[in-house]
């Protein structure tokens, strides 16, 4: 009984050992999306001379050029030509085109690898998190554009994100559920894009 | 004991001290190099952990791994800023401590063994923080911590806090009996 009282008097003791800080972390924003805020801020302050010259040497337009392939065609000139023409609608749209690109490439890549059954469940479950967060923080910088375009696709996206999170962070956590949702934002994303750039061809 | 010697601050023994002025000196000698090979220490997490994918999760994509990379030498840094804070206060906790017991709590063997556990356990709980820092880029931040606690934080830290509340009791057992 003394013993006991103790070893619980001792344990009570040495329990705030265990709660040393550690610090803590902040996602920060990559050079791409600190690019792209930069570019929004000059547009919405009507600085194209400076907006300009922020694409023309930033590393949102280095990605650009880097995955041209698999982004519409003539977007890295249509971007320079509406920054060119001050036209700060356009340029917003192929911004946001860009990044709903890599918010669809991003969704791809992670049903490919969440569909890999070798590996452990808990580190698809990690795996799939890091994407969200990583698709989330892409398309929480364009999601105001979208929306403006096609309310109804911004909406699929937010809801097939928040099916995705679900099927992670709930108890249990199942990782194959969040495919269908991924695959959702892709299509949608793709939708996106075809008709962003439909309607670039027609205005220009 | 008497009064006169009550009345006077007594110092610990000097290998107490020399523990005490060493730790403070790793804090320093800590601190100063963190600054100084801020740019090599980062590259090599880096590159340790560019060698672990599995460890750290990495998963091939820039945009998820970059995040995840900085959040590892984010906490790289910060364990070895925490360990030059503590080692800098524990160091002064050592001698502060120490003092307050050797002057203060009568009997020998309670005396030596809060002057012991608070010597022991505020020098080794700050290397815990420098052992963590180590083992992010091999382990992950979340196991590092893990071996971190359980063959530093835990033993040495409740050491320092089993050691303060038995001098908080020896002393409040002084005023009692005053």
């Amino acid at each position: 009984m003394t013993f006991g009282l103790a070893l619980a008097l001792l344990a009570a003791l040495v329990a705030p050992a265990a709660a040393h800080h550690v610090g803590t972390w902040t996602p920060r924003d990559n050079e791409i999306s600190t690019n792209f805020k930069q570019l929004k801020f000059s547009l919405q302050a009507r600085k194209f001379d400076v907006a300009r010259r922020l694409y023309e040497t930033g590393a949102l337009r280095r990605e650009l050029r880097a995955q041209a392939d698999k982004l519409p065609r003539g977007l890295d000139a249509s971007i320079r030509a509406a920054l060119q023409a001050g036209d700060p609608a356009s340029a917003e749209r192929g911004l946001m085109v860009f990044f709903v690109a890599l918010i669809r490439d991003l969704a791809l890549e992670a049903d490919r690898q969440l569909a890999e059954a070798g590996a452990p469940l808990a580190v698809r479950v990690v795996t799939g998190r890091k994407f969200l967060e990583a698709i989330w923080r892409y398309y929480n910088l364009v999601d105001f554009a979208v929306t403006q375009r096609d309310a109804k696709a911004a909406a699929a996206i937010r809801l097939a994100f928040e099916d995705a999170e679900e099927s992670v962070k709930g108890a249990p956590p199942n990782p194959d559920k969040m495919r269908a949702p991924l695959k959702q934002i892709a299509r949608v994303c793709s939708g996106v894009i075809e008709a962003s750039s439909t309607s670039a061809r027609r205005d220009s | 004991m008497t009064e006169a010697r009550s009345e006077t601050w007594l110092a610990p023994s000097v290998p107490v001290l020399l523990i005490a002025v060493l730790i403070i000196a790793g804090a320093e000698v800590g601190g100063a190099s963190m600054v100084k090979f801020k740019l090599e220490l980062a590259r090599w997490a880096r590159g340790t952990m560019l060698a672990r994918p599995d460890t750290h999760g990495l998963v091939g994509v820039r945009d998820v791994d970059e995040q995840i990379l900085d959040e590892a030498l984010v906490k790289f840094d910060a364990g070895l800023r925490l360990f030059h804070m503590h080692a800098e206060g524990m160091g002064t906790i050592i001698i502060v401590s120490t003092m307050v017991a050797t002057t203060l709590v009568r009997a020998g063997a309670f005396r030596r063994a809060i002057v012991l556990l608070i010597t022991v356990g505020g020098a080794g709980y700050p290397l815990g923080y420098l052992l963590w820092s180590a083992l992010i880029p091999f382990y992950g931040i979340e196991r590092g911590k893990t071996l971190a606690e359980w063959m530093v934080w835990i033993p040495f830290g409740g050491a320092a806090i089993v050691a303060l509340w038995m001098l908080a009791g020896a002393l409040a057992l002084r005023l009692v009996r005053r």
